[in-house]
C-alpha cells in the first residue's frame, strides 16, 4: 500500500506536467490551424488604377503574401446588367482594378493599419479597405483565449514542479541512508542512484501511458460529441502518435533531473 | 614490508568543532599488521578511522593510505580505495531495506560480482558469524549483536586488503566476540590483510602478534 502511494506521489505531478505539455502541443496545433484558417479567409481589398503584382506589393510590405486580382468583367457586368454592350465597354475602360491582398500571418489591427497606410501611399492606388471592426473583434477574442490557456498551462507547471520537488524530498529521505552507506563502500554515483532511477523510470512510463490513454479517450469520445465544429473537424490534432515520444522523452528528462538532484544532495561532503 | 598506512604530523579537526581532535601524530602501519586502538570515549578513535577511509581530510600533515595521499585524493580514487577496504562501524550502518544476505554482499554488489558469487559468499560468511538462519531477515528484525555481526561479515566479504573495525565486539557476548576475533585474526593471518581495530577491551586470548596504540589528549602512543 505504502509503495503504491509512493509511486502515485511522483506519477501524479509527472502526469500533470505531461498533460500541460500535451495541451501545449494540441493547443499549438489547433491555434495555428485556426489562425491559418482566419488568415486565409481574410483579405485586404485594394482598388487601384494600375495593375498590381505580387512581387511589387511584397516589396512594399513583406507581410503581404499574395495578390489576387478580382475579375473586372464580373464587376462591370453586375453594374451594367440590362444595359447595352457599349455601356459595358465604356465602364470597363474607366473601371479600376480590384485586388484581394492576402497576408502571411494573422496580424493585429495595428499591423493592418500600417500596411493600409503604406498601400495608400502607392501611386495609383485609389482605396484600401481592411474591414477593421470585424477583424479586430475576432482577433482580440483569439488572442484572449490563447493567453488564458497559456496562463493555465503555466499554473499547471508551477504546481507540478512544486509537487515534484516535494517528491524529491521524500526520495531523499527514503534513499539517503542507503546511498551514503553505499558511498562509504565505494559505490560510484551511477550505482548509488541506480535503484532510485529504476523506480522513477517505471513511474515515467506509467505516467506517459496514462496520459496517452486520457488523450486518446478525449480524442475518440469527446470530440465526436462536441458541438464545436472546429474540434470535430480537426480531431487528428488532438493526439498525434509523435506526441507519445515527446511526452516520454520529457518524462525521462524530468526523472533524470530529479534523480540527479537527489544524488547530488545526498553526496558525502568530507568533514573537517 | 610496505607501509599501508603512514601518518606524518597528522592533525585532524572537524570543520565546526573548534578544538583539534588528533594533534600532530606520526605512525606507520605495515602490510599484514594487526593493530588495536584503545582510548577514552571521545578521544578521537572513530575520527582517526574516518581519516583512514577519507571521510575526514587531514587538517595538517600527511596521511597516506594504500598509496593514496588522503589530502589530495580525487573522488574517483577515493571510491576505488574504499572498494578495497572493509569497514565495521560502531553504529553498524546496515541498509534497512535490504535483507541480511544482501547487506553482507554489498561490497560484491558494488564491484559487480555475479549473483551466484554473491550467494555463495553470503552463505559462507553468514555461517562464519553464526547467522545462517537469519539470511532473509531485515536488519531491524535482528538484535544489536546480530546486526553487529552482519556488519563484520560485510566488511570481510570481499577479502579487503585493509580492515577498519570500530568496536566490532561492542555489543557482543563473550562467545560472539570470540567468533569475531577469530575471523579478524584469520583475515590477518591467512589473507595477509592489515587490520585496525578500535576496542575498549583487548581480548585476553589472542593468537597472533599485534600492536597496541592508545589515543589520548590528541596524541597517539604505541604501547610496547
Ligand atoms: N561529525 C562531528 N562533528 C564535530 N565534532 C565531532 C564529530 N564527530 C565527533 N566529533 C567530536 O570529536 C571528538 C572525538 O569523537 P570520536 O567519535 O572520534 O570519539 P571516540 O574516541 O570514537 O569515542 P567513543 O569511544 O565514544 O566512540 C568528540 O569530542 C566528538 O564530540
Ligand atoms: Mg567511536
Amino acid at each position: 500500500m505504502k509503495s503504491i502511494k509512493d509511486h502515485l506521489m511522483f506519477i501524479l505531478p509527472l502526469m500533470a506536467m505531461l498533460i500541460g505539455i500535451e495541451f501545449i502541443l494540441v493547443f499549438n496545433r489547433i491555434t495555428s490551424s485556426y489562425e491559418n484558417k482566419l488568415k486565409n479567409e481574410y483579405a485586404i481589398l485594394v482598388v487601384s488604377q494600375k495593375n498590381l503584382t505580387t512581387p511589387y506589393l511584397r516589396s512594399i510590405d513583406d507581410n503581404i503574401d499574395s495578390v489576387e486580382a478580382m475579375n473586372r468583367e464580373d464587376i462591370a457586368k453586375e453594374v451594367t446588367s440590362g444595359m447595352q454592350d457599349a455601356a459595358l465597354a465604356a465602364i470597363m475602360k474607366d473601371l479600376p482594378y480590384f485586388y484581394r491582398v492576402h497576408l502571411t500571418s494573422y496580424m493585429s489591427l495595428e499591423g493592418l493599419k500600417k500596411i493600409s497606410a503604406e498601400l495608400k501611399k502607392v501611386n495609383g492606388i485609389l482605396n484600401v479597405e481592411i474591414f477593421g471592426e470585424n477583424y479586430h473583434s475576432k482577433h482580440t477574442i483569439f488572442r484572449l483565449v490563447k493567453m488564458l490557456l497559456n496562463i493555465f498551462i503555466v499554473m499547471l507547471f508551477i504546481v507540478s514542479i512544486m509537487l515534484v520537488i516535494k517528491q524529491m524530498q521524500v526520495w531523499q529521505l527514503a534513499h539517503k541512508d542507503r546511498m551514503k552507506i553505499m558511498e562509504i563502500f565505494g559505490a560510484p554515483m551511477m550505482l548509488r542512484s541506480g535503484i532510485l532511477f529504476k523506480v522513477a523510470i517505471i513511474d515515467a512510463i506509467i505516467a506517459t501511458i496514462l496520459n496517452m490513454v486520457i488523450f486518446l479517450f478525449i480524442k475518440s469520445k469527446w470530440s465526436q460529441n462536441s458541438d464545436i465544429d472546429f474540434v470535430k473537424n480537426n480531431q487528428d490534432m488532438l493526439f498525434n502518435v509523435s506526441d507519445f515520444f515527446i511526452l516520454f522523452v520529457t518524462a525521462i528528462v524530468i526523472v533524470a533531473i530529479s534523480v540527479f538532484v537527489v544524488a547530488i544532495n545526498t553526496r558525502e561532503v568530507p568533514e573537517g | 614490508m610496505a607501509s599501508i598506512i603512514s601518518a606524518t604530523n597528522l592533525t585532524l579537526a572537524y570543520e565546526k568543532g573548534k578544538h583539534i581532535i588528533i594533534n600532530d601524530v606520526t605512525f606507520n602501519i605495515e602490510q599484514g599488521e594487526f593493530v588495536f586502538i584503545t582510548g577514552p570515549s571521545g578521544s578521537g578513535k572513530s575520527t582517526l578511522l574516518k581519516s583512514l577511509y577519507g571521510q575526514i581530510k587531514p587538517r595538517e600533515g600527511m596521511l597516506n593510505v594504500g598509496g593514496f595521499d588522503m589530502s589530495r585524493i580525487k573522488k574517483k580514487q577515493l571510491l576505488q580505495l574504499r572498494r578495497n577496504i572493509g569497514i565495521v562501524f560502531q553504529d553498524y550502518k546496515l541498509i534497512n531495506e535490504w535483507t541480511v544476505e544482501k547487506n553482507v554482499v554489498l561490497p560484491l554488489i558494488i564491484t559487480g560480482y555475479s549473483l551466484d558469487v554473491q550467494k555463495v559468499q553470503a552463505e559462507k560468511l553468514l555461517s562464519h558469524v553464526k547467522l545462517s538462519d537469519q539470511a532473509n531477515k531485515y536488519p531491524l528484525e535482528l538484535s544489536g549483536g546480530e546486526q553487529q555481526r552482519v556488519g563484520v561479515a560485510r566488511a570481510l566479504s570481499k577479502n579487503p586488503f585493509l580492515i577498519l573495525a570500530d568496536e566490532p565486539t561492542g555489543n557482543l557476548d563473550e562467545f560472539s566476540s570470540g567468533v569475531v576475533w577469530d575471523l579478524l585474526e584469520n583475515a590477518c593471518d591467512q589473507l595477509n590483510a592489515t587490520v585496525v581495530v578500535v576496542t575498549h577491551k583487548i581480548p585476553t586470548i589472542f593468537n597472533i602478534p599485534y600492536r597496541h596504540f592508545i589515543i589520548e589528549n590528541g596524541g597517539v602512543h604505541e604501547v610496547h
